[in-house]
């Protein structure tokens, strides 16, 4: 199978390949701990609600950096400089989690490479949980 | 945390709960369990030697770790519906490193009748224990 292309070539309109994958309770909770936050929300859920998702790890789950063809030379790095998110619904702890990117636009600025990346967060149930546009500079030389 | 409600007048603000970002949490987040193919425990995130070879003067710890932290206050001031229908925009200006006091904060910008309720717009912030903000942005949601 050829090798992906690198990330940082990537134009607007190409994508990554998808990335899915489970969310268990210990890994919910694992975020808990980095992110300092145990709100019973995502420990044993409110109101009879299952726990859900903390925000955290679906944000850095759902970096460009996570897809299975991301690919960059060592010495090369994606540095995360802007972010808009909009969200849809909660996913449950459980569900299975789906991210598609796709880059929007790719642009220059102070010799610097900018990249604009839409990612899309969904459940096994086909729900949208999270939209994000996120714009990356690429710095290092590869 | 009292959440925001029909009453909340613009500039009110308000100051989220200070985190303590340390080498295990950046860990954590950024390089401990679980570690999927091809995502290394050392990283700009996580390794002094990886963020110099890149081009940083020091370890950033990931800016989803300030996009939780935003978030843990948006869901305290409107409550969990914010999951549901909230809009977050950052931009990150500086590097968090372990050691740093990172805080989330708030102020309200503008409020508007949007039905039966009204849609809150904030501006947003993280800043370290100097003072110095290190993530900006703005935010909104909606109060029935």
């Amino acid at each position: 199978m050829a090798a992906p292309k690198r990330t940082d070539r990537l134009v607007a309109g190409e994508e990554l390949e998808p990335f899915t994958f489970q969310v268990t309770e210990e890994f919910n909770e694992n975020y808990l701990h980095s992110v300092e936050d145990f709100h019973p929300r995502y420990v044993t859920g409110v109101d009879g609600a299952q726990p859900i998702i903390h925000a955290g790890l679906l944000f850095n789950f759902s970096n460009l950096t996570r897809s299975p063809t991301f690919s960059l030379p060592a010495g090369v790095a994606a540095i995360h400089t802007h972010e808009e998110a909009t969200f849809y619904d909660p996913a449950p702890v459980g569900s299975t989690i789906t991210v598609s990117w796709k880059i929007l636009d790719t642009y220059e600025k102070r010799e610097r490479l900018y990249q604009v990346v839409e990612a899309l967060i969904t459940t096994d149930t086909g729900a949208k949980v999270l939209r994000r546009v996120s714009t990356n500079i690429y710095m290092g030389e590869g | 945390m009292p959440p925001l409600g029909h009453d909340t007048p613009v500039g009110h603000t308000v100051t989220g709960r200070t985190k303590k970002v340390t080498s295990y949490r950046t860990w954590l987040f950024s390089g401990g369990w679980p570690r999927f193919d091809g995502w290394p425990a050392k990283n700009v995130h996580t390794d002094l030697a990886a963020a110099q070879q890149s081009g940083l003067p020091t370890r950033a710890a990931s800016g989803a770790m300030c996009l939780g932290y935003l978030t843990e206050l948006l869901v305290d001031l409107f409550g969990e519906a914010w999951l549901s229908h909230g809009e977050l925009t950052s931009k990150f200006i500086g590097i968090v490193d372990a050691g740093d006091d990172i805080v989330s904060k708030a102020r309200v910008t503008e409020v508007e009748k949007l039905g039966s309720g009204i849609q809150i717009s904030l501006d947003v912030w993280c800043e370290n224990q100097d003072g110095t903000p290190v993530v900006v942005g703005t935010a909104s949601g909606r109060v029935q």
